[in-house]
């Protein structure tokens, strides 16, 4: 069994994780990394049109322009835009399917955990009602309404959501969005064959697409959710594979739409639930976190004691996880599920169960969670694998990975309460120039560059060593926390000045805020802090990666960085290199549009500095030593 | 003596072997920034289609009895007796262009730019390792093979 499967698997920042992939006897993306080394130009630089028969038409010195006539920056711009519509849809989607479950949950007079966050919801959105169950309902309508709006319809929330100052910018540059769903659609129409062939509108359209999936995709599901399954509240946990216990029926849970689990992780500390799982001689039942989905439980744990252990990894550790061959049954719901956790799931036994068909996977069953029967169900079907599968399929566990002292439950209302109810402390940190200033390191993992988390782990190390305050949300957070700097002691690699205050407060020099979806989290933290100084967000020392960006979802999330004006650093160029239009537009005009622009570097130093430099110059505008 | 050998099935007609000819000859960048409009762009390969439709990528033979050397008056197209390749000096081309009329596989040309010199493969002998086309292929449709 301990045979390798192949030669040369790709490198992670996590090194025990790196070893025990080099030596599993399954594949994994790590192994399939070195075959598909070899990249297309013409892809690298978005500059392959596959959008008629004509095609694929591709830019080169003798070709310079496809059949129909499309230049370079046509071409880059139809692909461009048609990935970040493609990213919003499926923030919508996600936004949709929690407001209808908010809705369902209220009309039934189910359980609301988080009523002050309804409250607060309420108050921001100008929602009243009789009791929380109005309230809540309304609410959810309200997101409802707007995201199914027609185009020519200017959603009603953004107003009341966005920062006045930013609004008006928007309002004038006549980017802001018409039903979010409607965006999408649109997007997708005017980059479809010989329609749109104007570089400039799409990427303003990308900016429009930004804002639906920031507003709504990002902060209101984060908000909606809070009122289902309550608030994150900030603690210490354990992360890495050392949370999957064997003695348990475990779940591996894949996805973006945690709500859609509530009634089912309720469920699973239930006397009839342990029955179960007693009688086919496990101690009972627990969800191994994986993706977002699980970074979201994470920072809701506090909630969620009795059948949730921890986070065990991001996106590209899901099927290292199930390699473990501890879990019995992967639940997914959306991304990220990858395709190439179905072979491992063959080999190990594991049932596959799909609750959004969204995510369907080709050996998955589809099954509803809409009722406590379907959950019931459910159930049923993952304790008979248990039993079919345990004591037939080897354990390999790593049960030293990660840590057990990773800070958790970070939120924009958590953080704020942790500094006594206010941003002064953070405030007069940053002004007395004892953290530098902030810069959120989010977005996803990719196994490109130099490997897994590597550039988001290093970038990160440079960052806090130049005592500049991490916050983290999405896969990245997965690596970073399981590389132990989200633990209080990696105060240690931080500047002296970070450090002091990390040690004063007892935190770490990074914190981590959850799910990708929290990077709305973030905007509402960068909102606040900006209306408390009362200055526009691009004039705060606050800087803005995706170092690993992986997927269309996270160029949706970049074009939400862009219209709020931040400095967006990638690691590795959107497919938009190709087109001198799209560049020039991305990396510089876009400063006189929003303030924002893209800076690309794959490296941890280099991009550190052009990051610090960026904080260097805000903080001088804003007269700060 | 070593050859570029093409297994012209395997062939896709990405042209990868194309953009990494091209971008050899770059002192720095990545195949992110090449300019693929720029007409200095150029690559010493292509990728043809046959009379059937098949994709015929063609490179420079280095052959046997090189029509192109043996047709060269200045001395800037030399056969190299002990590694078999075909050497190119544009400090000595006198530009009369006969090697390109005389290749009989069409692979040579004069370059876009300025037309004053010719493209011709130098087997990336300056980098130390197989020829980038080779490296960039991803259906190992051409490879590296000593033959007599």
């Amino acid at each position: 069994m301990t045979q390798r499967f192949s030669c040369t698997t790709c490198q992670s920042a996590d090194k025990p994780l790196e070893r025990f992939v080099a030596d599993l006897p399954l594949e994994t993306s790590f192994h399939r990394v070195e075959s598909q080394e070899v990249k297309c130009g013409f892809g690298l630089q978005g500059v392959c049109c596959r959008l008629c028969a004509n095609g694929p038409c591709r830019i080169t010195p003798d070709s310079p322009k496809g059949v129909c006539g499309a230049s370079a920056d046509t071409i880059v711009a139809r692909n461009f835009l048609r990935a970040v519509a493609a990213g919003s849809g499926c923030y919508i989607h996600v936004v949709e399917g929690t407001a209808r479950n908010l809705k369902k949950t209220a009309k039934s007079k189910g359980r609301l955990v988080g009523l002050k966050a309804l409250d607060r919801l309420c108050a921001m959105l100008g929602i009243e009602g009789a009791d929380a169950h109005e309230k809540a309902e309304k609410v959810a309508d309200a997101v409802l309404t707007d995201i199914y709006k027609p185009l020519f319809e200017k959603m009603e929330l953004t107003q009341k959501m966005a920062y006045q100052p930013r609004y008006k910018l928007w309002d004038k540059l006549g980017i802001l969005p018409g039903g979010a769903k409607s965006e999408v659609f649109s997007g997708v129409v005017k980059s479809s064959t010989n329609l749109n062939s104007d570089p400039v509108d799409m990427l303003l359209h990308a900016l429009r697409l930004g804002i639906s999936t920031g507003l709504y995709g990002l902060t209101l599901t984060n908000l909606l959710n809070d009122v289902m399954l309550g608030e994150p509240e900030i603690r210490l946990a354990p992360v890495g594979l050392r949370v999957i216990n064997p003695d348990y029926i475990n779940i591996m849970v894949t996805g973006h739409q945690h709500s859609l689990i509530a009634g089912l992780q309720s469920r699973l500390t239930s006397e009839s639930a342990i029955k179960m799982a007693n009688d086919v001689g496990a101690k009972g039942f627990k969800i191994v976190g994986c993706t977002c989905v699980g970074q979201d439980l994470q920072v809701r744990g506090s909630l969620c004691t009795g059948f949730f252990d921890g986070h065990a990894g991001n996106n590209f550790t899901s099927e290292v996880i199930l390699a473990t061959g501890a879990i019995d049954a992967v639940l997914t719901e959306f991304n990220c599920t990858l395709p190439g956790i179905e072979p491992i799931c063959d080999a190990l036994l594991i049932k596959q169960i799909c609750i959004d068909p969204v995510a369907k996977k080709a050996n998955a069953q589809v099954m509803n969670i809409a009722s406590p029967e379907d959950e019931d169900a459910i159930l049923k079907e993952i304790t008979a694998a248990y039993k079919a599968r345990r004591g037939n399929v080897p354990l390999n566990l790593l049960p030293n990975h990660g840590n057990d002292n990773t800070l958790t439950g970070v939120s924009e209302t958590s953080l704020k309460a942790f500094l006594g109810d206010t941003w002064q402390p953070l405030i007069e940190l940053i002004a007395s120039g004892q953290i530098k200033g902030l810069a959120a390191v989010v977005g996803c993992s990719n196994l490109m560059g130099a490997g897994h988390d590597v550039l988001s782990v290093e970038l990160t190390k440079e960052l806090i060593a130049k005592d500049i305050l991490v916050l983290t949300a999405g896969c990245s957070s997965g690596g970073i926390e399981n590389c132990g700097l989200m633990s209080p002691e990696a105060a240690e690699l931080a500047g002296p000045k970070l450090k002091a205050v990390c040690e004063k407060l007892g935190i770490p020099p990074v914190l981590n805020f959850g799910p990708c979806l929290a990077i709305g989290r973030l905007e509402i933290v960068a909102t606040e802090i900006a209306e408390a100084l009362n200055i526009d967000i691009p004039q705060l020392p606050l800087v803005l990666s995706a170092p690993q960006w992986l997927e269309e979802q996270a160029l949706a999330d970049g074009a939400f960085g862009l219209a709020l004006g931040l400095p967006l650093h990638l690691g590795l160029p959107p497919f938009v290199t190709g087109s001198p239009v799209a560049v020039q537009v991305l990396t510089s005009d876009m400063k006189s549009l929003t303030g924002g622009h893209v800076l690309i570097n794959g490296d941890a130093a280099e991009s550190a500095t052009m990051l610090e430099e960026i904080i260097l110059q805000k903080r001088k505008d804003l007269n700060l030593p | 003596m070593k050859r570029i050998l093409i297994d012209a099935e395997k062939c896709m007609g990405c042209k990868n072997c194309s953009i990494a000819c091209a971008h050899a000859r770059r002192p720095s960048g990545s195949l992110y920034d090449i300019a693929l409009s720029d007409p200095e762009t150029e690559s010493r390969n292509t990728i043809l289609l046959d009379g059937k439709k098949q994709y015929k990528p063609l490179f420079c033979r280095h052959c046997a009895r090189p029509s192109c050397a043996n047709s060269c008056m200045s001395g800037a197209m030399v056969k190299d007796a002990k590694t078999g390749h075909v050497w190119y000096d544009r400090h000595k081309c006198a530009q009369c262009f006969m090697c390109v009329m005389n290749c009989p596989f069409g692979v040579l040309k004069p370059d876009r730019a300025t037309g004053k010199y010719v493209v011709k493969c130098d087997f990336c002998k300056d980098r130390g390792s197989e020829p980038e086309c080779v490296k960039n292929c991803p259906t190992k449709a051409i490879h590296v093979k000593e033959v007599d």
